[in-house]
């Protein structure tokens, strides 16, 4: 199970926003940002600050990390 | 049917252009009188104008050709087991024609073809193992 969950659905929802027209703003595939909605892939930590600068709101209310703490 | 990305097309392209060549080619390599280095080469060259042309084809129906991070991380993960397939390849291949050398089913005469065979086998079947890694990888969790 991913450990790191995002609201990018719910936060481009809000703003009528396309998975198309977040990927053209940082640099992705549409494909990707599919992948990153659905949990299926985690960012880099530059792309997920773009994605973050992108809606205006601090990374963590982009992304949530679900880890027990291990290492 | 999931939309697929420029790079993911690529691939399909790519696998079908191997498989037309490699399926062949793995077919009637064992006839005897078709090891040479002319087929062997001439199966490369075909290779190479099917995928130049495949490639070409992906190319100009696709608009968006951008590739991301995703993709790099998905190519890195298919040179990964394509390169891993060659290490096995190699010690089974090498492992395989001394054996036969051993046995006397190999004509000395015709070690060096033999060697070339198996060398290009190798590299095909890594080719086709890198290229199924990248499509799994594109439909799986990374």
């Amino acid at each position: 199970m991913p450990r790191i969950r995002n609201t990018i659905r719910e936060l481009r929802a809000a703003r009528e926003m396309t998975q198309q027209q977040l990927a053209d703003r940082i640099d992705l595939t549409r494909q990707t940002v599919i992948a990153i909605e659905g949990d299926k892939y985690s960012p880099s930590l530059e792309t997920a600050f773009r994605i973050a600068q992108v809606f205006g709101v601090p990374l963590e209310q982009v992304f949530q990390y679900e880890g027990k703490g291990k290492r | 049917m999931p939309s697929l990305s420029y790079q993911e097309k690529s691939l399909y392209g790519e696998l079908l252009a191997d498989l037309a060549v490699f399926v062949p080619y793995f077919i009637f390599i064992h006839t005897p009188q078709q090891l040479t280095v002319s087929f062997i080469a001439g199966a490369i060259v075909v290779l190479i104008l099917a995928r130049v042309l495949l490639q070409a084809v992906i190319a100009m129906v696709t608009r968006n050709r951008l590739q991301d991070e995703r993709d790099r991380l998905i190519r890195l993960r298919g040179y990964r087991a394509g390169y891993l397939t060659i290490l096995g390849e190699m010690l089974f291949g090498t492992a395989a024609l001394w054996l036969h050398t051993m046995l006397g089913q190999l004509n000395p005469a015709h070690m060096a073809l033999h060697f070339f065979s198996v060398f290009v086998a190798i590299l095909m079947l890594a080719e086709v193992v890198k290229t199924v890694t990248q499509i799994i990888a594109y439909r799986r969790p990374l």
